[in-house]
């Protein structure tokens, strides 16, 4: 009896052992992969992502251009890409301890891009930071105060500091009907970026936004607006999914460049003060 | 970086962009000595302009009480700190400005503000006063003294926000050089919030974009004043257009007060942004203070101001301050009677160079009751 109680014993340490074993050794590939399934998913959290292989990007600082980033933050950037042949979807994920979904003055919010070059070209690739003239890159961007909004927080100074106690605003007076067309003329005029379209005025649908850029200093928005995400708060960071569609030229079966970028808002960091990448081969599996 | 001239400071300076002054440049002159701390221009600003939803703490136009009055808080005393001590003793500026004593990976010497800076719009205003019979609230080991000092964007001719802007969302108009943030290419990175010297550029964390005083550009168009001068209850500002040193035009009121008499003087000139709001300065402070303030020439400008009642062009000019809605582009005096102008050569007001004065007795005996004076 004692024997076969050790040898259950061993038998459960064994696929205890066998689990951990696995669970460590994480499939990883040497450039980022985007496996072809039938569907990508939109959640960090889906399960799909397990079988696609994790490409562990480490991240340099961006001291090229002013305003540099001196001091590094972010080390690292966990990459996974699904592809269903027309759009790809990446999941990012970094560690960071402290989240930041708001923007304030002197505050930051955390956030992620994906950078592909706007027409594959194995032999002549555009400038890593942001492109260049002739050479643009497309861009999806994501960040934490845009996911914030998404999910639901309001769009009040109220909503980002509950204790304030704004007195009036002049397009709510009462002469003027609630949520009639002068209420939101009015109050269009004392928001200059939103009735301009500015894309970062908000308030916002999704919290991620598509670009483009030939160069530092030169992002506007995107040919196309059709990319989505999802970010998620982990124990130790974000998980985010980025996806978008392929970019033109890029075919199942083919391959292109992408480079990653990360900014960690507690570190104040914001537009070109942040940890990236460089080019990153990538390939788009062919087969479903 | 390139080489340009700045005038204030008599030397050329490193700054991001090359030279390139605008056809006319928005100027103004505030008299310190008039000020009297009512915020009306504050008001006027913040109802035209500020009022919506993530503006609730901006005030593109402030008065703050000086020596220890800030908005936001410390503004000026920190970016002092930062860029160290410099000596200027008139001549060409021998010290850094801000654009020369740039950090690594900094286009511009800068601080950022916290949330917490702005709370308090003008933290330390009653610092120097106090009840006479508790006695002042601070012991500070020299007299106590202070003044008004009104704010709004200088409108430099070398701005740092928009040297510091790495997408180049901020552009000085060429027409009239009034400094303005594109909101719809603006993305919030707030490097020009940390550039701007004067702290007059906010950042609205309900758009994500940056927002700054616009000098009314809608109105100086039509040749009307901004809201913060045509409100001024103590008639402290005038709204104009500066010419360079060497093309100065005494029938302009700022050439005049600028150039021709020097009673008016940049604030922070060595910062190195040619800053295009100059002050009387005032003539109760310290010239020490002052000389920290508005740099060399102090001196000889509050000396002429308090001559003014002996100088009939000068106290003329000076009441024409805040006289017409209208911008005066020149000034004559004739008699005992001054003249403003509007650009198109029409006269737009006329005042006595010096107001009547009648003083009334103390007791209005048909009514049995004591009089109060007010202007």
């Amino acid at each position: 009896m004692r024997r076969i109680d050790c040898a259950v014993l061993a038998l459960v340490l064994g696929a205890t052992g066998t689990i951990s074993c696995r669970k460590a050794a994480e499939k990883t590939s040497t450039e980022v992969v985007a496996v072809r399934r039938a569907t990508v998913p939109a959640d960090p959290a889906d399960a799909a992502w397990k079988d696609a292989p994790a490409f562990p990007a480490p991240l340099i600082l961006q001291d090229m251009v002013e305003p540099r980033l001196l001091t590094a933050s972010t080390a690292e950037v966990r990459v996974r890409a699904i592809t269903d042949g027309a759009r790809v979807a990446f999941r990012l994920e970094w560690k960071d301890g402290t989240p930041n979904d708001k923007q304030a003055p002197a505050t930051f919010t955390d956030a992620c891009a994906v950078q592909l070059p706007g027409a594959p070209d194995q032999k002549d690739v555009p400038a890593p930071q942001m492109g260049e003239k002739g050479k643009a890159v497309e861009i999806t961007y994501w960040r934490a105060s845009w996911q914030a909004v998404v999910d639901g927080r309001g769009d009040t100074i109220k909503d980002l500091h509950p204790n304030a106690a704004p007195d009036h605003y002049p397009y709510e007076a009462a002469s003027l009907a609630k949520g009639g067309e002068p209420q939101r003329e009015m109050e269009q005029r004392y928001s200059p970026a939103r009735s301009l379209g500015n894309h970062m005025a908000g308030p916002r649908a999704k919290p991620v936004e598509d670009l483009m850029s030939e160069g530092p200093g030169t992002l506007s928005p995107g040919p196309s607006n059709d990319s989505n995400g999802k970010g998620t708060r982990l124990a130790t960071g974000w998980a985010v999914v980025i996806s978008r569609r392929l970019p033109q030229g890029l075919v199942p079966g083919g391959r292109s460049q992408v480079a990653f970028a990360v900014w960690e808002g507690d570190h104040g960091e914001v537009g070109a003060r942040k940890m990236r990448t460089g080019w990153v081969p990538i390939l788009m599996e062919g087969k479903l | 970086m390139a080489r340009v001239f700045n005038w204030q400071l008599g030397r050329e300076m490193s700054y991001w962009y090359p030279e390139s002054r605008p056809k006319k440049q928005f100027a103004a002159v505030f008299d310190i000595n008039k000020c009297i701390a009512c915020q009306t221009c504050t008001l006027a600003c913040k109802t035209t302009w500020t009022s919506g939803k993530g503006q609730e703490y901006m005030l593109w136009n402030n008065v703050e009480t000086k020596p220890y009055g800030y908005y936001p808080l410390a503004w000026d005393v920190k970016l002092l700190q930062e860029l160290g001590a410099q000596t200027w003793d008139g001549g060409p500026y021998p010290g850094q400005t801000l654009f020369e004593s740039a950090r690594a990976g900094e286009r511009v010497l800068g601080w950022r503000p916290q949330e917490i800076d702005y709370a308090h719009p003008n933290m330390g205003e009653d610092d120097c006063a106090g009840r006479v019979d508790k006695g002042c609230s601070l012991a500070i080991p020299h007299m106590n003294w202070f003044f008004y000092m009104a704010r709004i964007c200088n409108h430099c001719t070398y701005p740092a926000c928009l040297a510091s802007c790495p997408r180049g969302s901020i552009y000085k108009r060429p027409e009239d050089g009034i400094v303005l943030v594109d909101q719809g290419r603006c993305r919030g990175y707030q490097e020009c919030v940390k550039a701007c010297p004067y702290k007059k550029v906010f950042f609205n964390p309900l758009t994500g974009t940056s927002e700054k005083c616009i000098a009314c550009f809608p109105k100086m168009e039509q040749g009307l004043v901004p809201q913060c001068f045509v409100n001024c209850i103590g008639k402290i500002r005038m709204a104009g257009y500066i010419s360079k040193p060497e093309d100065a035009r005494p029938e302009n009121p700022i050439d005049y007060l600028v150039h021709i008499r020097k009673i008016a003087k940049p604030l922070f000139p060595q910062f190195g942004l040619e800053p295009n709001v100059y002050y009387i300065p005032p003539i109760h402070a310290p010239v020490s203070f002052s000389h920290m303030l508005f740099g060399p020439g102090v001196e000889h400008a509050i000396k002429e101001y308090r001559d003014a009642p002996n100088d009939p062009d000068l106290a003329g000019l000076l009441g024409l301050f805040g006289s017409s809605e209208t911008v005066v582009a020149k000034w004559k005096r004739q008699g005992d009677w001054v003249s403003g102008y509007g650009e198109d050569g029409a006269e737009v007001v006329k005042v006595p160079l010096r107001e009547p004065v009648h003083v009334r007795a103390g007791l209005d005996p048909a009514h049995g009751v004591v009089r109060t004076n007010c202007p």
